[in-house]
C-alpha cells in the first residue's frame, strides 16, 4: 500500500486509535459499522447468477452494519463493455469506497479501473478478473481456475467412460474466466495419463446467447460424427446445448456437461441429456466479495499477500498470489458442487 | 426472354443461384455437408429469422427501419413465457394472440413516434431498442424462463414433423414461417391496401397527392412488423425454452442484413418478402457453414459474413443498373427501328 489516499488515510487514523482487531490465529476480524458506499457491478443485468451474488452482498452489507449504500448497477446486455467502463468511471467520480466488478471488458477496463484506484476507490473483482491484473486490488476467485479445468476433464472422463471425443462450447471469445478454464482443462488433458484417450476436437463460442449456442452445439454434432460430449463452461451454453440435443433426439450419442444452474438443468439431468455438471454458490461469492471490499475500503485490510481475515459465516480467507495471472492477487473461495441425478432435484428448489 | 421477367423475379432467381453456389462451395470444403441434416438444421433455425426479416421488410419498404425488433421479440418471448408459466392451463390460441398483440403494442409506439411525431425512424427505434430491452431487464427481475415450466405442447411444437422424406423433415416451425411469408407476399402484391406501402416508400409526395394517408400507412407498417415480431417471439420461446434478458439480441441487424441481401431496397419502395426470406436462408446458411469450415477462425467469421453482405448488395445494385441500362438501350433501338421504317 504505497499510495495513501484521503479515505484510506482517514480510515488508518481511525484504526490507529482503536487498534487492529486481530483474532488469535492472526486473522483480521473486520469491525462493523464503517460508513462506506460500494458498487456491485455485474457483467450485465438480468442474469440469475449475478442477482444471487447481489443477494449475498446485501446479506454481508446488513451483517457488517455499513450505514453507507450498496448499489447494484450494471450495463444492459447489448452495451456490456462500454457500460462497465462508464460505470467504473462514474463510481470513481462519485467517490465510491469500492467497486466490485465481474469483468466483461477484458483489459479495456484497466485505464478506468486504475483511475478509480487513483481516486481512492478500491477495485475488487469477482467471477471474472481483469486479465492483466492492472487496476485491480484483488480478485475473489470462485474456485481455483486450475481445478475447474480438472473438474471439467473429470466430468468428461466419467461421461465418456474414459475414451472419446469432446468439444467445448464457450461464451464469448474474449471472456477471461472461460478462456482461463478452457486453458486449464487443455493442460489437464495433455499432462495426465488418465485423460490420454479423450480428444478435444474443437472449441466454439455461443456468445452467451441461447440461439447462437443452440446452433453451435448442433454444428458440432454435424461436424464430428463421433462426438461424445459437449463441455460448456457457461450457464447459457450448457442449457442451450442440452435443449438442442434433446430436441434432435441426440442425447444417447452426445451428452452435455459443464457449468450450469441446477434450476435450469434439472430436467436435462434427470432425462440423461446432461448427466453431470458443476457450479459454485454465487450467493457465497457475493458475500465474500463484499467482506473483502469492505475490509480494503475501510483500511482494515492492507491487501498484501499473506493477509488473513474472517469473512463472517464463511470463515477465514487469505490473500495470495494468483497462480494463473502473474503479479496479481486473489482470494480463493472454493469449493464447488458437482450435480447429478442424485442431488440436482434438491438443489433446484 | 430476359425482358419478360420482372426485375423482382430476376432478383429472386439470382439469389437462388447464389444459394446454390454457396451450397456447392461448402460441400467441397466441409465433410458430411450436403444431406438431410443440413436441411433440417437450416430450416428449423431460419424459421424465426424469416419472420423477423419479413417484419423488417415491411418497415424498410416505407423508407424506415426498425432497430427495436430484437428487443420486441425478446420482451414478447419473456412475457409469453412468464404468462404460460403462471397459467399453465392457457390454450395455444390465446397464448399466440397474446404474443402477437403485445408485439403490435410495441409497434404502435414506434409507428406513432415515426409517423406522427415525425422523428426519423432510425432515432426512434434506436431509442426504443434500448427502452424495450431495459423494460425487459426490469420486468424479468433477473429471473429466467425455463423449459421445465413450459407445457409440452409448446416445447414440442417447433420440431413437430409434418412430413418426412428420408432424412429430410418438414417441421412445423418452418412451415409456419413459409406460410406467413407467402401470406404477406400475396397481400403485398394483390391487396390494394397493402400496395400503399410500396407507394409511400417509393414516393411519399406522390402517394400523398394520390390521396394516400402516408402517416397511417407508416404506422400500419410498424404495427404489422411489431405483430410479426411478437409471433417470432412466441416461436423463440417455443424453440429455446430458456429465455433470459439477452433473448433476440442482435436480431435487428441480422434482419436488416437478411432483407438487404434479399434485394429489399434500403431506401424503400422496392423489394419483396420472398427475397427477404431467401436472404435470411442465405445469411443463416453462410453463418452455419462458416462454423464448420475449419479455415475460418471464430474471430474472422463475422468479418467474412460482413464481406458477403457487402458483396451481395453491391452485386445486386450493379446487376440491376446494367439490366436497366440494357433495357433502355434496347427500347431506344426498337424505337429507332420503328421510326426509320
Amino acid at each position: 500500500m504505497k499510495r495513501f489516499t484521503g479515505l484510506t488515510a482517514a480510515a488508518a487514523v481511525l484504526l490507529g486509535s482503536t487498534g487492529f482487531a486481530v483474532a488469535q490465529d492472526g486473522a483480521v476480524s473486520l469491525e462493523t459499522g464503517k460508513d462506506i458506499d460500494m458498487v456491485l457491478l455485474p457483467k450485465f443485468l438480468g442474469i440469475l447468477v449475478f442477482d444471487q451474488a447481489n443477494e449475498g452482498a446485501q446479506e454481508a452489507h446488513a451483517e457488517l452494519g455499513n450505514p453507507g449504500e450498496l448499489l447494484f448497477v450494471g450495463p444492459t446486455p447489448e452495451n456490456s463493455t462500454a457500460g462497465q467502463i462508464e460505470i467504473m468511471t462514474t463510481s470513481a467520480t462519485q467517490g465510491q469506497g469500492a467497486v466490485m466488478l465481474s469483468n466483461n471488458a477484458g483489459d479495456q477496463i484497466s485505464p478506468s479501473a486504475m483511475a478509480a484506484q487513483k481516486a481512492g476507490t478500491k477495485v475488487v473483482t469477482w467471477d471474472s478478473p481483469i486479465p492483466s491484473g492492472e487496476g485491480e486490488d484483488v480478485f475473489v476467485a470462485q474456485v481455483d481456475f486450475g481445478s475447474i479445468g480438472v473438474v471439467m476433464a473429470d466430468m468428461a472422463h466419467s461421461i465418456l467412460e474414459g475414451a472419446g471425443e469432446m468439444a467445448v462450447l464457450s461464451a464469448t471469445p474474449d471472456a477471461s474466466n472461460q478462456n482461463a478454464w478452457i486453458a486449464s482443462m487443455k493442460e489437464a488433458l495433455e499432462n495426465d495419463e488418465k485423460y490420454a484417450d479423450i480428444e478435444l476436437v474443437d472449441v466454439v463460442y455461443g456468445d452467451d446467447q441461447a440461439e447462437v449456442s443452440y446452433n453451435r452445439a448442433l454444428a458440432l454434432v454435424d461436424q464430428y460424427p463421433n462426438l461424445g460430449v459437449i463441455m460448456s463452461p457457461t450457464t447459457v451454453g450448457i442449457q442451450a446445448a442440452a435443449k438442442a440435443m434433446q430436441d434432435e433426439g441426440l442425447c444417447d450419442q452426445v451428452r452435455v456437461s459443464g457449468l450450469g444452474l441446477p434450476s435450469e438443468m434439472v430436467s436435462y439431468t434427470m432425462n440423461g441429456c446432461a448427466p453431470e455438471f458443476a457450479l459454485w454458490d454465487f450467493r457465497d461469492l457475493g458475500y465474500l466479495t463484499y467482506y473483502t471490499a469492505y475490509g480494503l475500503a475501510s483500511g482494515q485490510l492492507s491487501g498484501d499477500i499473506g493477509e488473513t481475515f474472517t469473512a463472517g459465516r464463511m470463515g477465514d480467507y487469505t490473500i495470495e498470489a494468483d497462480p494463473s495471472r502473474e503479479g496479481s492477487k486473489r482470494i480463493l473461495m472454493g469449493p464447488f458442487t458437482v450435480y447429478n441425478s442424485e442431488n440436482v432435484e434438491a438443489a433446484a428448489k | 426472354m430476359l425482358n419478360r421477367i420482372s426485375p423482382q423475379t430476376l432478383r429472386i432467381l439470382a439469389l437462388l443461384a447464389v444459394l446454390a453456389l454457396v451450397l456447392l462451395f461448402f460441400s467441397t470444403q466441409v465433410p458430411n455437408y450436403l444431406n438431410g441434416r443440413l436441411f433440417n438444421r437450416i430450416s428449423s433455425s431460419v424459421a424465426i429469422m424469416a419472420i423477423v426479416a419479413c417484419a423488417q421488410t415491411l418497415v424498410i419498404l416505407t423508407r424506415n427501419i426498425d432497430l427495436s425488433i430484437g428487443s420486441t421479440l425478446g420482451f414478447v418471448a419473456f412475457a409469453t413465457g412468464s404468462l404460460i408459466t403462471n397459467n399453465p392451463e392457457l390454450g395455444p390460441a390465446l397464448l399466440l394472440i397474446y404474443s402477437i398483440c403485445l408485439g403490435a403494442c410495441f409497434g404502435v409506439v414506434n409507428g406513432a413516434l415515426v409517423a406522427y411525431a415525425r422523428i426519423p425512424s432510425i432515432i426512434v427505434t434506436l431509442a426504443t431498442m434500448a427502452l424495450f430491452r431495459s423494460a425487459l431487464v426490469e420486468y424479468s427481475d433477473a429471473k429466467s424462463i425455463t423449459t421445465g415450466n413450459l407445457p409440452t405442447w409448446l416445447v414440442d411444437f417447433p420440431n413437430y414433423k409434418i412430413l418426412t422424406f428420408g432424412s429430410y423433415q418438414l417441421r412445423a416451425s418452418f412451415l409456419l414461417a413459409v406460410v406467413v411469408v407467402i401470406i404477406v407476399h400475396i397481400a403485398l402484391t394483390r391487396l390494394r391496401a397493402a400496395r400503399k406501402i410500396y407507394a409511400v416508400g417509393s414516393n411519399p409526395e406522390a402517394a400523398e397527392m394520390a390521396g394516400i394517408n402516408s402517416k397511417r400507412v407508416v404506422l400500419t407498417a410498424f404495427v404489422l412488423a411489431g405483430a410479426l415480431a411478437g409471433l417470432a417471439g412466441f416461436m423463440f420461446l417455443a424453440r429455446f425454452g430458456t429465455i433470459t434478458v439477452v433473448a433476440g439480441l442482435g436480431f435487428e441487424l441480422k434482419s436488416v442484413a437478411a432483407s438487404v441481401v434479399g434485394g429489399v431496397n434500403i431506401f424503400g419502395g422496392s423489394g419483396s418478402v420472398i427475397g427477404a426470406f431467401i436472404g435470411a436462408v442465405l445469411v443463416d446458411l453462410i453463418d452455419m457453414s462458416l462454423v464448420r469450415w475449419q479455415l475460418v477462425s471464430e474471430f474472422w467469421r463475422e468479418a467474412v459474413l460482413g464481406t458477403l453482405i457487402l458483396l451481395s448488395v453491391a452485386a445486386d445494385a450493379t446487376l440491376m443498373r446494367r439490366l436497366v441500362a440494357w433495357r433502355v438501350a434496347r427500347e431506344k433501338a426498337r424505337i429507332q427501328r420503328s421510326t426509320q421504317s
